[in-house]
């Protein structure tokens, strides 16, 4: 089996995928740096004034300011509001969210990846994991081999979840390493509050507790790592099951750009929060954000996206150990 | 070469997947698990001493702003309102450095703003501040332009005396945070001047301002800006397009008339 997967990483590595992807998120870094920090700038020159307190209360102001005007949708209202009672609990508690270094931007940037950028990284690799074999024709040379079925695709998922780790590790690397020469290093032991949950409009605060910005960041990248082996597996299936690599891309882009766009106007359809496209923000639980659909919960999605995966397994393993392969 | 690589990668990628596994275990336990009565947040202190450090200098000057949407500055299209312009206007004849934080909150009521100036945080504002303007009233009196047929006298009284005994628990409110600084408190200006009925409305305003005026007086340092001459002739000049709330040239009135209150030491001046 180990020999099984060392030449699936083998296979990856010669195919210079996990390279480009390394690329990609050192090429788009400094791109989100340079981006949040001409943010920190502007706000600073407008206000006239560094105080984060000061900063936040005019947050708080402006927030205020836009619930009194009356054309506003319903569910934006409600975003509003609790994003407001956060605002100000961290405001009472005189803790400052925003607070520079890199640790903050890694943080923010992984809750802003989470649903669209690192998928989409995942899925170059995964997509071609089974259908290049086909397509090109060496799946026959490596079903001839005296192994079962079920370990050759065993090995390339094993191969899968490894270099998802990868990603993962890397997006975290070189976000911290990258922005911290703008940010600075510091900032592991800063408190955060977790815990918020909604329930209808009123932002729940009674598990709301404080755990250091390192635990934090160490939990929403297991969210991320999470998403990203769901989101792994999935096109892993329709890796399996068709041959062309350029249709299982199209129909996972597809997907994951559909649940970006769904999870800002499904709010009304409620069955929607069964697709595992709308649960990928899963760090946006922790951080106490409102859900796109009421009744939404981290136990949900995680249990939405689980059945997914496990879904999207079993039928590679079916369609792979009894297909034809000519 | 090539194969040290690899290894190298896959030791990492196992090594990482164990790292994000522990982390995903965190999360579950410490959403759904874990027993957080004994680590409520409350037990956080403020950092007290960072509070204090502000407004020790000389050089800057502090302006708060608590108000209604006229302070926020509704209807100018460059969203400044008069204290932008009176932020101008001040720039020109101080060395000082303007620091200004606006805490106005559209459609806000007497009642509104005494809950607002509660909070920790405004009181902070306010008290490091040297000067304070303030706009309150308009929505008690007018309520967004909506209640002109039942400007009752009765009716009229009453909304009138709620405002009132606000107002003076606001400037009360206001001196017990801040002894000195100096409260610019902006009147009101009667937006239907030109319209039937206008002597009616103005009388109202006029009697409004006149009690505000009477109020202010009482207490030290709050100097009642009247801004209802500003607007008297012309008042469509001045008007933005809701003909509630001012325009730029209305709000650069109220702005320049502000400023000219405000005064300098020699030092400081330019």
């Amino acid at each position: 089996m180990n020999k099984l997967v060392h030449n699936e990483l083998l296979k990856l590595f010669r195919k210079k995928r996990l390279f480009v992807i390394i690329l990609i998120i050192a090429a788009l870094v400094p791109l989100f740096t340079y981006a949040q920090y001409q943010e920190v700038k502007t706000t600073r020159e407008k206000l006239g004034n560094v105080d984060w307190r000061t900063q936040l209360q005019q947050e708080i102001v402006d927030t205020q300011n836009r619930l009194s005007s009356s054309r506003m949708q319903d569910d934006w209202r409600k975003y509003l509001k609790i994003r407001l009672a956060q605002q100000q609990y961290y405001l009472d508690h005189n803790i400052n969210p925003q607070a520079p270094g890199a640790p903050t931007f890694m943080r923010v940037f992984v809750e802003n990846s989470i649903d669209l950028l690192l998928p989409l990284l995942v899925m170059v690799v995964a997509a071609d994991l089974v259908s290049s074999e086909a397509s090109g024709g060496t799946i026959k040379l490596l079903l001839t081999r005296p192994v079962k079925r079920w370990r050759i695709l065993l090995s390339k998922y094993l191969a899968l979840i490894l270099s998802v780790s990868f990603i993962v590790t890397a997006s975290a690397v070189l976000s911290y390493a990258i922005s911290g020469v703008v940010f600075g290093y510091g900032g592991w032991g800063m408190p955060l509050l977790t815990g918020f949950s909604t329930s209808g409009e009123e932002l729940v605060t009674n598990n709301v507790h404080l755990i250091p910005q390192w635990q934090y960041i160490l939990m929403e990248f297991g969210l991320v790592w999470f998403v990203c082996l769901v989101v792994g597996t999935l096109t892993f299936m329709l890796s399996v099951l068709l041959r062309s690599t350029a249709a299982v891309m199209g129909i996972m882009l597809a997907a994951l750009i559909a649940g970006a766009i769904l999870s800002n106007m499904v709010s009304s359809w409620e069955s929607a929060k069964y697709l595992f496209m709308v649960n990928l923000s899963l760090t946006d639980y922790i951080s106490g954000m409102a859900t796109p659909i009421e009744g939404m919960s981290l136990g949900f999605s995680l249990i939405v996206l689980l059945v997914w995966a496990i879904g999207g397994l079993v039928v590679s393993f079916a369609v792979f150990t009894k297909k034809d392969v000519f | 070469m090539r194969k040290k690589g690899l290894s190298l990668v896959t030791a990492l990628s196992i090594l990482s997947a164990l790292v994000w596994l522990a982390g995903l275990a965190w999360v579950l336990q410490d959403q759904f698990f874990a027993d957080n009565k004994n680590r409520q947040a409350e037990s956080l202190k403020p950092d007290t001493a960072q509070q204090q450090k502000q407004n020790s200098s000389g050089k800057t000057l502090q302006i708060a702003a608590i108000g209604d949407s006229l302070t926020r500055g509704t209807g100018d299209p460059d969203g400044k309102g008069y204290i932008g312009y009176l932020k101008e206007e001040l720039a020109k004849t101080t060395k000082k450095e303007i620091e200004l934080t606006n805490s106005a909150i559209k459609g806000q009521t007497s009642v509104q703003l005494l809950k607002q100036i509660q909070q920790p945080q405004i009181q902070r504002q306010i008290k490091n501040a040297d000067v304070i303007l303030l706009t309150i009233g308009g929505n008690d009196l007018f309520r967004g332009g909506q209640a002109l047929e039942e400007l009752e006298s009765k009716n009229i009284n009453k909304t009138e005396d709620v405002y009132l005994s606000n107002l003076k628990v606001i400037y009360k409110e206001i001196r017990s945070l801040n002894k000195n600084g100096i409260i610019y408190h902006v009147g009101l200006y009667n937006p239907f001047s030109d319209m039937q009925d206008s002597k009616t409305t103005s009388s109202i305003v006029r009697k409004w301002n006149y009690d505000s005026a009477n109020a202010a007086a009482a207490q030290p340092n709050i100097i009642y800006v009247p801004t209802f001459d500003l607007f008297e002739l012309n008042v469509n000049d001045y008007l933005y397009s809701d003909h509630f709330h001012p325009n730029k040239q209305g709000y650069q009135l109220i702005g320049e008339r502000t400023a000219s209150l405000i005064r300098f030491s020699e030092e400081d001046q330019k």
